[in-house]
């Protein structure tokens, strides 16, 4: 019987407030992963469908409410998780949360007002992370039109650095030279890893490329395309795309690729949508109509575009439309599912590539839970498994002084095998050289082929 | 119907009960009956080879729905029943099947109607395996069940819904089997307790066990023939105590063990349950103070039946058939109204009551204001309209079988009070009634016919009716189709 008893330390005590889409992909998730979860919804039948699906307790009400999250348990929770529709209430039920409970919280935040502030206001109400899956899905998206040369992509620092990986062609002018070599850090990339025959070097500046090898780095998303320009690996690029649709993840989406001087066109049904869309992004093009209708989509240049994005709130239109420009031209089309229903249905469609959001965010919440089993007691913002599980790279919040900060990096006696990869001071993103120093206050990401770092202060040796 | 899941889940019920059923056999070895106990070790090994052939493959098709959970309780018990009966048969101590059945069906629902006239006659590791039933069945094996194996996704959920008593089966922990594992640990520390009371009374081990046994599940087969008419006051003090504890809902003590005694004090129901009890015994008082004498002694006479039936258990502590008719009519109410919904009793169960009644007053509002809208309040919550028409066709159900019940025993021809009453005490849990099933009688006499639909009620009632008469349904027989991707 004693077993039966004994406590599973490792399972958190999570609540999720909301039983959206979202809601429900988490509640499976993290009950599936053996963690204690309540839910909070104000609609009973929510609460109920989420109950009788999943292991997980329910409770009926307002989850900003103090005594709802009493109810709930919060004072003995680790983790609360805001995914109600409202962005406010969103933030108001995890500041109460942290004001009784001291666990962390996770927000989701999407209104494009608040999406430049989102670093301020995590910090200012002391969120854990804020969560944005329409950015994200635009984030995902501009990815895959942006860089056909990835083999793969792995956000950090919340999306403001990625970790890229590609396979090196023949007679590229790397082959054969060393890293030291190439003035990668002129251009803000690090490279981080190098996969050759099946063995993995986490690289300090003699290695030697060779053709085929899997070449990983890290950049922010502008340096990572400046890189590709200089190394002349020709990228296909897309030069401009059409979007269906005017909601926020078009909005991001545009406003991205515009930055990426990707042309856009956006079309748009309803008028006062499009003058706002206007005045948000002047470098776009509005187009009033509706996306749906054959003869302006010819119009607008259907058959010629190089890439075409429906993104209205229907699942169904969305694939009619993809699978309507896949029949008239070449551009590369990207169809986003909101429901994860009928995937083997959808599986055979010719639809290009599929992004489902609402798995993009659970993920991100997922990997954050996982870290936080990890980093109980100790300062690991995230942690992530990278290069099929034999390298970590760490995410480390620097909140006081030690021994690794206030020293430039090359003074600091650091273990082999491990690399600083990133230091975000701030929202703003340097990738380190031997003369940078490491500062309380920033986020740090370090990759390493050892495991099991607890602090920043193990990255010495 | 997805019966591959179902057999899993029954195989691993009989492999739970043959675990059970070690006890009395080990009790057998104890006490030198081995030739009796030899019945047990029989029937466990056949119950452990079906249960693990069961069990042996995990099925790989999983989805799980309540139809599935009400059956697989009913079919459970049912199977339980039918096997748990069969050492008693094959030991001879209860010699005919269906009476055997009837009596291990009243073990399990926690009713305590017996078959026997003499049960000082019966082995000890019978006797053990008949107060052991008890035990099990007051908190459910589906509860055991989940606390130690490990279920798919919906599984849970539909199952404790299916095998727990109240109108809205909630959780107080996120994970089913934490839940199952809290409710196990207060039962057994609040068993233990128990006995310890009685051995300081002393009571010897084996009858302190066999009492706790009986009181914790709310079963109440007594050890002896007069129930616990001849036991010291202070044994009946503290079964009374214990009754009536093991009659509230579990909750409160989950309150109580997590620090939040406020809350504890302002449970709703445990107040309602409490506040009956203490109206019922003033009535009573009235009513007795001149039959019995000496205050102390009505005093406890009264708490012991009232907290005997009320919590659906079933003891005397004396021969409540010759109380006066004002008494025994508050009895029989009590019979109906049960104990807390989330505890080991049975009834109607006190919360439903509650909703009720609320009902009805706001029914009667809405006759003088018409254009009223109210809502029906419990623990301070709103009662969604779903639990408050599931309480109402319960409540017409319950009253539909119990009217039928009494047509089909009166086919004998006994008299009306008690087909009346052994049928109260059966579909309540409760074991005796009035008249010919009284305290010092049993149900001996009914006809096997009888005892089947007798027996058909205490399950119905101990698993609150639905999950039996589903059984009746062809459609939920229907196998699933297959889709073959």
């Amino acid at each position: 019987m004693a077993g039966i008893f004994s406590k599973n330390d490792k399972s958190l005590k999570i609540i999720i407030v909301g039983c959206g889409k979202v809601g429900m992909a988490l509640a499976e998730r993290l009950s599936h992963e053996k963690h204690d979860v309540t839910v909070i919804d104000t609609d009973s039948d929510k609460v109920t469908k989420a109950t009788t699906l999943y292991d997980v307790m329910g409770v009926t009400g307002n989850g900003a409410s103090f005594n709802v999250q009493n109810e709930a348990g919060i004072n003995k929770t680790d983790l609360i998780i805001a995914v109600t529709p409202s962005d406010e209430l969103n933030l108001l039920c995890c500041t109460i949360a942290q004001k009784v409970g001291e666990c962390a919280a996770i927000a989701r935040v999407r209104n494009p007002d608040y999406s430049d502030e989102l670093s301020y206001l995590r910090k200012q109400l002391g969120l854990s992370l804020i969560i944005n899956p329409e950015l994200e899905t635009a984030r995902e998206m501009s990815r895959l039109l942006r860089l056909p040369n990835a083999i793969s992509m792995n956000s950090f620092a919340k999306g403001h650095v990625e970790l890229v990986k590609f396979k090196l062609p023949e007679n590229n002018m790397l082959v054969g030279k060393k890293i030291k070599d190439i003035g990668a850090s002129n251009l803000g990339v690090l490279i981080c890893g190098i996969e050759s025959e099946g063995t993995l070097d986490i690289p300090d500046g003699s290695n030697v490329f060779k053709t085929g090898d899997l070449v990983s780095f890290i950049a922010t998303p502008i340096n990572t395309l400046k890189f590709f320009k200089h190394i002349g690996m020709k990228s296909k690029h897309v030069k401009d795309c059409i979007i269906v649709g005017g909601g926020k993840t078009s909005y991001y989406l545009a406003k991205q690729l515009t930055e990426m001087n990707i042309s856009v066109k956006l079309i748009e049904k309803d008028m006062e949508s499009c003058e706002e869309l206007s005045t948000l992004l002047p470098k776009a093009l509005i187009i009033n109509g509706d996306g749906a209708d054959e003869s302006l989509l010819f119009e607008e240049g259907i058959k010629e575009t190089g890439s075409f994005i429906p993104l209205t709130g229907l699942d169904e239109e969305n694939i009619l439309l993809t699978l309507f420009a896949k029949k008239y031209s070449k551009a590369k089309v990207i169809t986003k599912i909101n429901r994860g229903t009928f995937n083997d249905v959808i599986d055979g469609l010719d639809i290009g590539s599929v992004i489902y959001p609402r798995y993009m965010s659970t993920e991100t919440i997922v990997k954050y839970v996982r870290g936080m089993q990890n980093s109980i007691g100790s300062n690991i913002e995230t942690l992530y498994h990278i290069f099929e599980n034999r390298a970590e790279a760490i995410e480390f919040e620097i909140t006081e002084e030690s021994q690794v900060t206030g020293k430039p990096l090359m003074e600091l006696n650091l273990k082999t095998d491990l690399l600083v990869a990133c230091i975000n001071r701030k929202g703003k993103i340097i990738i380190p050289r031997g003369n940078d120093t490491i500062q309380p206050g920033d986020t740090v990401v370090i990759i390493t082929a050892h495991t099991g770092f607890k602090d920043v202060r193990d990255i010495l040796k | 119907m997805n019966y591959r899941v179902v057999a899993y889940i029954l195989g691993w019920v009989l492999n739970i009960e043959a675990a059970f059923m070690l006890v009395p056999y080990l009790v057998s070895l104890i006490y030198g009956e081995q030739e009796k106990g030899m019945a047990f070790v029989w029937v466990m090994l056949g119950a452990a080879a079906v249960g693990t052939l069961m069990v042996i493959k995990k099925p790989k098709d999983t989805t799980f729905y309540l139809k599935e959970g009400f059956v697989t309780v009913a079919l459970s018990w049912i199977m339980m029943s039918a096997v748990g009966a069969l050492p008693f048969v094959i030991n001879g101590d209860i010699p005919h099947y269906v009476d055997a059945f009837f009596e291990t069906v009243s073990g399990f629902t926690t009713t305590g109607a017996s078959i026997l006239s003499d049960v000082e006659a019966l082995a000890r590791c019978s006797m053990f395996w008949r107060c052991f039933t008890h035990w099990i069945g007051g908190m459910g094996v589906l509860v055991f069940l989940l606390a130690i194996v490990p279920m798919a996704g919906g599984t849970h959920m539909n199952l404790m819904k299916a095998e727990s008593p109240g109108p809205s089966v909630g959780k107080i922990v996120p994970k089913v089997k934490n839940n199952a594992i809290f409710l196990y640990s207060i039962y057994i520390v609040m068993t233990v307790v128990m006995v310890i009371f009685l051995l300081v009374g002393d009571m010897s081990l084996y009858d302190s066990i066999c009492t706790a046994f009986g009181t914790a599940g709310t079963g109440g087969f007594g050890l002896y023939n007069d129930s616990f008419m001849s036991q010291s006051p202070y044994i009946q003090w503290v079964v009374t105590v214990f009754m009536i504890l093991f009659g509230v809902n579990f909750g409160v003590y989950f309150l109580i063990a997590t620090g939040k005694l406020k809350d504890a004090f302002k449970h709703e129901e445990a107040r309602a349950y409490f506040a009956i009890i203490f109206v019922a015994a003033a009535i009573m008082f009235i009513d007795l103070r001149d039959v019995i004498k000496g205050t102390g002694e009505v005093l406890r006479h009264i708490f012991f039946q009232i907290g005997s039936i009320m919590t659906t258990t079933g003891f005397a502590s004396v021969d409540f058939d010759q109380w006066p008719e004002t008494s025994k009519t508050v009895l029989v109410l009590l019979m109906f109204i049960g104990a807390c919904a989330g505890s080991t009793g049975g009834g109607i169960k006190v919360v439903r009551i509650l909703i009720l009644f609320k009902t009805f007053v706001k029914e009667i509002i809405s006759f003088l204001h018409p254009r009223s809208v109210k809502k029906v309040k419990s623990e301070g919550k709103v009662v969604e309209h779903e639990i408050l028409r599931a309480t109402n066709v319960y409540f017409a159900t319950f009253m539909f079988l119990f009217v039928g019940s009494i047509l089909l025993i009166s086919l004998e021809g006994k008299d009306m009070v008690t087909n009346f009453t052994a049928v109260a005490a059966t579909i309540n849990n409760i074991g005796p009634g009035l008249s010919l099933v009284g305290p010092t009688g049993n149900f001996g006499f009914f006809s096997d016919f009888s005892k089947l639909v007798l027996s058909f009620d205490m399950l119905a009632g101990r698993l609150e009716l639905f999950p039996l008469l589903l059984l009746f349904c062809p459609s939920v027989w229907k196998p699933k189709k297959r889709l073959n991707v």
